[in-house]
C-alpha cells in the first residue's frame, strides 16, 4: 500500500514536470506578443516594442527561455507577470481560495443533485420519475455553461433579486455560479449513479439479500446505494479538472475572482510565467485530488484495499 | 493497477470486462421512445445541414436592416437578429458547422487517440509506459485550457477549433483503448492465434479492434456532445471563428448581449445546441445499455 | 410500464417548461426593476445630464458621503500612469493622480498643480510655477524635484513606459530652480507638448512610493489626486477612498476640495450581461460601456440615466492599404468609400446611439472640418462605375476580375469584439458582395504580427484618444525610412508638409486652417473609411449626481454625490 503510494507520487512528480515543460512549448508557439496587451500598438513605435521585448526578456532564444524557466522553478521561484510584474505564486495563492470555494461548493451541489437524482431514477427505473431524472441530468451536461450562467442570472439576480449577479465575497455570491457548475457535474453523476445501482441490484449478494427477507428499502438504501456511490466518488476526481476548466468559463460570467479567469486572461495576452504558474498548480491539484479519490477507495471499497 | 488509476481500473472493470453481447428478448420500451426521438432529431438535424436550401427560407447572409431585431412571427418563425437576418435561416445552415465541428474532432480525436491506446497496450513495456505518461500529462490539463492555448496558438478557423477540442479528448480514448487492448490481447483465443503464427495486424483487425469497438463507440457517440459544447466555450471566450454563416455556438455567444432586449436571437441556437446535444446523450446512454452485455435491464 | 400517450406528456412538459423561461425572459427585457431598491423615484430634476447638473455651482447642495459603485468593462492592467496603456486604467487612474495642466472642452490649457508657465521663444522650453500647498498622499511634498523626477522616470528605460514616452516626447530634461519652480526642456519645438501634460498617463507619482515599491508601484499608487488607493482585488474591485486634504482641484470640476463621496469602489465585470444587469438589480449604481441594445431600455427607464460623452481625436477608421493592388488606386478607393453605406451600418448597429463619423478627426479636436459632414453619399452605381472604368469586370459568380485575378479584400479586425467592430466586418463583407467584391474577413487576437508586423491586411481599423489634431501626423505622415509604414501606407509630400507645418505652428486659426487641408485632402483621396465616433456611455441610478467627464472622455468624479 505504502510502496503504491510512492510510486505514485513519484510517477505525478513527473507528471507534473512534463505538462510544465510542454505548456512551455505550447505558450512558446502561441503568436502574439504580450507586449500588445501592454501597449497601445498603433501609436507606439518599432523601436519602443522591440525594447520592451527586451525588457522583458521575451526575444532571447526559445532554449534560453526554457533553461531560464526550470532553473527559476528548481530555486522555488515562479518568476512575475510579464505585463505588470506581479510575482507569480503570490497571485495565485490570492486567487485560488475563491476557486477552491467554488469548486466546493460545485462538488457538494452535483453529488448532492446527481445522487438523489439518480437512485430516484433506478429505484423507479423506466418510470416517469426516472424519465425526468435522467433528463434534467443530461440538461446539465447538455446546455453550453455560459448560457445556463447567464439565464440562471437573468431569472435569479436581474428578475427576482435574490442573488447578486457578480463578486466573490459572501456566500451569497457562490449559488448561482455552483449552481451552473454543479450541474454540469450532476449529469455525470446521475448517469453514474444510476448505471451502477442497476448493476447492483442485479447482482447476486444483493438477490441474497433480499432472498434473506430484508426489506426492498434496506436493500436500496444499506447495501445497493452504498455500493453504487463508488464511481460517484470517482467521478469528482475526474471532475477536479472539469470543475477548474469550468471555472474558466463560470467565472467570467459572474465576474468572480479566480484563477480561472487568472489564465484564461493570461493565455490570451501571453503572460507566459503566469500560464505556467497556473497550469503547475493545477495539475498539481489535480494530481493530489486523484489521489485522495484513489485512496479513499480503499476505504470505501474492500477488493481494492486487496488488491493494491 | 500499475499504469492507470485505480479509479479508472475499477470503472473499466465495471464497464467493459465481460465478453460478447448476447441477445436479448425485443421489445419496444417506453424509454426506448426517447431514443427514438432523439434519433428523429438527429436525422432531422442532419437533414438540415445536408440540404439546408430546402429548408431555410431565407438566404443566412441575406441582412434585412429595416427589418432588425424582430420577434418570431409568421414570415419569420424564430424572428430576426441585429443585421435583420432570419434567425430559422440561420439555425438551418448552422447546422452544418456545429455537426463539422462534432463529427470532426470525434474522429480526429478518437482515432489519435485509439492509436495511441492499442500501440500502447499492445506493444507494452517501456513504449507503454512513455506513451502513458504523456497521456497522463495531457490529462493534468484540462480540456478546455488545452483547447484554449492551441486555438488561442493556431489562430481562428474550423480546422483549428477542431484540433483544438480533438485534442483535449486524445487521452481519454487513449486510455479506453489501451485498457481494451491489454484486457483482450492475453484472452486464450488471441493467444492461440498468435500461436498459429497472426501478425499483430491481422490480431489487431480480427480480435481487438472489434472488440473495442463498443466502448469507442459509445465514447464516441458522446464525445460528439462534448465537442460541440467546448467549440461553443471557446466562442464564448472570444476564439471562435467569425464566419459569413456561423455555427449555433457562435450564435449562441455572439447573441448573448441581446438576451434582454431580444431573447429570441441567442434563445434558437441554444435550444437546437442543447437539443441536439442532449439527443446524442441519448442515444450514447442507449448504446451503452445495449452494447454492454453487464447491464441486466429488467 | 405506461403508456406511449404518457411519454409524450413529458415531452410537452419539458417544452412547457423552455416556453416558460422563454417568456420569464422576455419579461426581462422590460424589466422596470422590482429589485432596484437602490434607486430612489425623487432624484432631482437636474440630475439627467451631466452639463445640467451641479450648474448653480453651490458646492454645499450637493449631500456629502456614500460610497459609489461603479462596474468597469475590463480590468486595468496596472495603475502606474506612467506605465499603463490601457484606457480602462486611465478611468481608475484619473481619480489618483493629477496633472501639471488642464485641458479644457474649448481646447484651452488651463492650470492645475502649475499655477502659470512661459514658454522660450524659441519653442525648445518651458518654464513651469508650481503650486505650494500640494501634498502626495504619503506626506511628500509636492515640488519641481517631484516633477523632474517624474519626467525622468518616463525616459528611464527601467520603468517600462509606454505610452506615457509617447507622450512626452520630444522631452529632453528637466532643471530645478527653485524650490517651486521647475524648467522643462524639449528635443525640438511641440505644439501638442503642453497639451499632452494634461494627460492622465502623465499624472505626477509620489517620488517616495515610486522608489519604495518599484516595479510594484502600480499595486501601491500614491499621487495627489482627489482619492486615495485603497486595495485593489484583482478581476474583482479596486477601490478609492476621500482624499480629505484635497484642494488644487482643476478648473474643470465645480468642487476644487476634497469630493464628496467617502468611497469609490471599482467593479470589474466583462461580461455585459452581468454588468448591466447589475446596475438593474440595484447591485452596482453605475456602469461603464453600455451597448446600444440596452441604452435604449435604460433611456426609457425613470430609475436610471444614460450619459454620454463623446471621445475625441481619431474617429473609428477603416484604412485602405495603398500598398496591396489595386488599393493604390484612388478610383479603387473611391469604389470602397461610395459602396460602403457607412450610415446604415451605424444606425443599424449603434440603434442611432453612435454618431456617424466623417473625417479623420473628430468633432471637439481643434481643426475638426464639419463641411465634411454628409460629403459622401453611398452610391453602388457609382461604385460599380468606378471599378468598371479601372477594368476589374464582374464575372460568372458576380465577383469581379481583371486578368484572371479575382477581386478580393482582407479585412483584418482584432477580437474580442470591440463596441461591434467584428460586426461592421460582417456587414461590409455583404455590402461590398454587390458590388462584386469578395471579402475575406479575418478576425485576430494577433494584430500586433498580422497588421503591424506583417502588413497582411487591405482594410484594418482602428481609433485613438487624443486632444491635439498633431495626432493625425503617426497615420497620416511619411513614414521614416525603414519604418513599416503608416496604416494606409500613405506617403504624400503635400499632406507631410501640411502635417509639419502643424506640428508647429503657433497660431491656433492658422494650425486648424491647416489641419482642414489634410481632411480635405484625405477624403478627395479616399485614404480612409471613417465609421464612428465612441461615445463612452454610463447608465447610472437616477441617485448618483454630478458625474462629468473630461475632454477626452474620461468620467471625473470629483462632483459626484449620492441623493439620499
Amino acid at each position: 500500500m505504502l510502496k503504491a503510494v510512492t510510486g505514485r507520487i513519484l510517477s505525478s512528480l513527473l507528471v507534473i514536470v512534463g505538462s510544465s515543460a510542454l505548456v512551455f512549448v505550447i505558450m512558446y508557439l502561441l503568436p502574439g506578443d504580450p507586449v500588445a496587451s501592454m501597449i497601445d500598438i498603433s501609436s507606439a513605435s518599432p523601436e519602443t516594442i522591440a525594447n520592451l521585448r527586451h525588457q522583458l526578456g521575451i526575444d532571447r532564444p526559445f532554449l534560453l527561455q526554457l533553461a531560464d524557466y526550470f532553473g527559476k522553478l528548481l530555486r522555488g521561484d515562479f518568476g512575475q507577470s510579464v505585463l505588470n510584474s506581479e510575482p507569480v505564486l503570490p497571485k495565485i495563492a490570492k486567487h485560488f481560495p475563491a476557486t477552491l470555494a467554488l469548486a466546493a461548493a460545485s462538488a457538494a451541489v452535483s453529488v448532492i443533485v446527481g445522487v438523489i437524482l439518480g437512485v430516484l431514477s433506478a429505484i423507479h427505473r423506466n418510470k416517469p420519475i426516472d424519465l425526468i431524472a435522467r433528463i434534467v441530468g443530461l440538461l446539465g451536461i447538455s446546455m453550453p455553461a455560459f448560457w445556463t450562467g447567464i439565464l440562471l442570472l437573468l431569472i435569479f439576480s436581474i428578475r427576482l433579486g435574490w442573488f447578486p449577479a457578480m463578486g466573490s465575497d459572501g456566500w451569497r455570491t457562490l449559488v448561482l455560479p455552483a449552481l451552473t457548475l454543479g450541474l454540469i457535474g450532476a449529469g455525470f453523476i446521475v448517469r453514474m449513479v444510476r448505471n451502477s445501482m442497476l448493476e447492483v441490484i442485479g447482482d447476486a449478494f444483493v438477490v441474497t439479500l433480499r432472498a434473506k427477507g430484508l426489506s426492498e428499502r434496506a436493500v436500496m438504501y444499506r447495501h445497493a446505494l452504498r455500493n453504487a456511490l463508488i464511481p460517484a466518488v470517482t467521478m469528482i476526481g475526474v471532475l477536479a479538472g472539469e470543475m477548474l476548466a469550468g471555472t474558466v468559463v463560470i467565472e467570467t460570467v459572474f465576474s468572480r475572482q479566480g484563477i480561472g479567469r487568472i489564465i484564461a486572461d493570461a493565455i490570451m495576452a501571453k503572460d507566459l510565467p503566469v500560464v505556467q504558474g497556473v497550469i503547475l498548480f493545477s495539475s498539481l491539484v489535480y494530481v493530489v485530488v486523484n489521489l485522495l479519490v484513489d485512496l479513499s477507495y480503499a476505504v470505501i471499497d474492500p477488493r481494492v484495499r486487496r488488491s493494491a | 493497477m500499475r499504469q492507470s488509476t485505480a479509479a479508472e481500473a475499477v470503472l473499466q472493470r465495471r464497464k467493459w470486462e465481460l465478453p460478447a453481447y448476447r441477445g436479448r428478448a425485443r421489445r419496444i420500451r417506453p424509454a426506448d421512445l426517447f431514443v427514438y426521438a432523439a434519433g428523429a432529431l438527429i436525422l432531422i438535424i442532419a437533414i438540415c445541414a445536408a440540404f439546408p436550401q430546402w429548408i431555410a427560407p431565407y438566404s443566412p447572409t441575406d441582412m434585412m436592416m429595416d427589418a432588425i431585431m424582430q420577434g418570431p412571427s409568421a414570415a419569420h418563425p424564430f424572428g430576426t437578429d441585429y443585421y435583420g437576418r432570419d434567425i430559422l435561416s440561420l439555425v438551418v445552415y448552422g447546422s452544418r458547422d456545429s455537426l463539422y465541428i462534432g463529427f470532426m474532432s470525434v474522429l480526429v480525436g478518437g482515432l489519435a487517440g485509439g492509436a495511441i491506446g492499442t500501440l500502447s497496450g499492445y506493444v507494452g513495456g517501456a513504449l507503454d509506459a512513455v506513451l502513458m505518461r504523456i497521456v497522463d500529462v495531457l490529462m493534468t490539463i484540462p480540456g478546455i485550457l488545452l483547447a484554449l492555448a492551441i486555438a488561442a496558438a493556431m489562430g481562428p478557423g474550423m480546422g483549428n477549433i477542431v484540433l483544438a477540442v480533438a485534442a483535449a479528448s486524445v487521452p481519454g480514448y487513449a486510455r479506453v483503448m489501451r485498457g481494451q487492448t491489454i484486457s483482450i490481447k492475453n484472452r486464450p483465443f488471441v493467444t492461440a492465434s498468435r500461436a498459429i503464427g497472426a501478425t499483430p495486424f491481422a490480431i489487431f483487425w480480427k480480435h481487438v479492434l472489434p472488440n473495442s469497438l463498443s466502448p469507442l463507440l459509445v465514447m464516441a457517440t458522446l464525445g460528439i456532445g462534448t465537442a460541440i459544447l467546448t467549440g461553443s466555450g471557446l466562442s464564448f471566450l472570444g476564439l471562435g471563428v467569425l464566419k459569413e454563416i456561423p455555427d449555433w455556438g457562435a450564435l449562441l455567444s455572439q447573441g448573448r448581449g441581446y438576451l434582454t432586449v431580444a431573447w429570441w436571437i441567442c434563445t434558437y441556437p441554444g435550444l437546437a445546441i442543447t437539443l441536439l446535444v442532449l439527443a446524442v446523450n441519448i442515444v450514447g446512454d442507449w448504446l451503452r445499455d445495449r452494447l454492454d452485455p453487464k447491464r441486466k435491464e429488467a | 410500464m405506461y403508456s406511449n400517450h404518457r411519454s409524450f406528456k413529458w415531452t410537452s412538459a419539458l417544452l412547457a417548461v423552455t416556453l416558460t423561461l422563454a417568456l420569464a425572459l422576455a419579461a426581462c427585457g422590460n424589466n422596470n426593476n422590482n429589485g432596484g431598491q437602490a434607486a430612489s423615484g425623487d432624484a432631482s430634476p437636474s440630475a439627467g445630464s451631466p452639463a445640467a447638473s451641479q450648474v448653480d455651482g453651490s458646492p454645499s447642495a450637493a449631500a456629502q458621503g456614500g460610497e459609489l459603485t461603479y462596474a468597469l468593462a475590463t480590468s486595468p492592467d496596472t495603475l502606474d500612469p506612467q506605465r499603463s496603456g490601457l484606457a480602462v486604467a486611465v478611468r481608475v487612474i484619473r481619480t489618483l493622480y493629477d496633472n501639471l495642466v488642464v485641458k479644457l472642452p474649448d481646447n484651452t490649457v488651463k492650470p492645475w498643480l502649475a499655477t502659470e508657465w512661459t514658454e522660450s521663444e524659441d519653442g525648445l522650453s518651458y518654464t513651469f510655477k508650481l503650486r505650494q500647498d500640494v501634498k502626495f498622499q504619503d506626506g511628500t511634498p509636492f515640488n519641481a524635484e517631484a516633477v523632474k523626477f517624474n519626467y525622468d522616470r518616463i525616459l528611464d528605460p527601467n520603468t517600462k513606459a509606454a505610452n506615457a514616452s509617447a507622450l512626452l516626447k520630444p522631452y529632453k530634461s528637466a532643471e530645478v530652480i527653485d524650490e517651486y519652480t521647475v524648467k522643462l526642456n524639449l528635443e525640438t519645438p511641440s505644439r501638442a507638448f503642453l497639451g499632452n501634460l494634461s494627460q492622465a498617463l502623465l499624472g505626477l507619482v509620489s517620488p517616495t512610493a515610486a522608489k519604495k515599491y518599484g516595479d510594484q508601484f502600480g499595486k501601491n499608487p500614491v499621487g495627489t489626486g482627489p482619492f486615495k488607493f485603497v486595495k485593489w482585488e484583482e478581476n474583482a474591485e479596486i477601490t478609492v477612498e476621500r482624499n480629505p486634504d484635497y484642494n488644487w482641484a482643476p478648473e474643470i470640476v465645480d468642487n476644487k476640495g476634497a469630493p464628496y463621496l467617502d468611497r469609490l469602489t471599482f467593479k470589474i465585470a466583462p461580461e455585459e450581461a452581468t454588468r448591466i444587469g447589475s446596475v438593474q438589480s440595484g447591485q452596482v449604481l453605475a456602469a461603464e460601456t453600455v451597448p446600444p441594445q440596452n441604452i435604449v431600455s435604460f433611456k426609457s427607464n425613470p430609475d436610471f440615466q444614460v450619459l454620454q460623452a463623446n471621445t475625441i481625436g481619431l474617429p473609428y477608421t477603416l484604412f485602405i492599404n495603398q500598398e496591396h493592388a489595386p488599393w493604390g488606386e484612388t478610383k479603387a478607393r473611391q469604389a470602397l468609400q461610395y459602396g460602403i453605406d457607412v450610415g446604415a451600418i451605424v444606425k443599424t448597429l449603434y440603434l442611432g446611439t453612435y454618431d456617424q463619423a466623417w473625417s479623420a478627426l473628430t468633432p471637439g479636436v481643434l481643426g475638426y472640418d464639419a463641411s465634411l459632414e454628409n460629403s459622401v453619399q453611398p452610391d453602388a452605381d457609382k461604385a460599380n462605375a468606378l471599378l468598371d472604368e479601372i477594368g476589374w469586370k464582374k464575372g460568372a459568380d458576380g465577383i469581379r476580375e481583371k486578368d484572371g485575378k479575382k477581386l478580393t479584400l482582407r479585412y483584418v479586425d482584432g477580437s474580442p469584439n470591440r463596441e461591434k467592430r467584428n460586426d461592421i466586418a460582417a456587414i461590409i463583407q455583404q455590402q461590398l458582395k454587390k458590388i462584386g467584391i469578395d471579402t475575406e474577413v479575418v478576425i485576430t487576437k494577433d494584430i500586433l504580427t498580422e497588421v503591424y508586423t506583417n502588413s497582411n491586411y487591405d482594410l484594418y481599423g482602428n481609433s485613438q484618444v487624443n486632444g491635439d489634431p498633431n495626432a493625425l501626423s503617426a497615420f497620416y505622415h511619411t513614414a521614416p525610412k525603414g519604418a513599416l509604414g503608416n496604416l494606409s501606407k500613405v506617403s504624400d509630400p503635400e499632406l507631410d508638409q501640411w502635417l509639419e507645418q502643424g506640428a508647429l505652428e503657433k497660431d491656433d486659426a492658422k494650425r486648424a486652417e491647416l489641419y482642414k487641408k489634410v481632411q480635405q485632402r484625405i477624403k478627395d483621396e479616399a485614404i480612409i473609411l471613417p465609421i464612428y465616433v465612441f461615445p463612452y456611455t454610463v447608465a447610472a441610478s437616477k441617485s448618483v449626481q454630478g458625474l462629468k467627464f473630461d475632454l477626452l472622455g474620461y468620467p471625473l468624479f470629483n462632483d459626484v454625490s449620492l441623493a439620499k
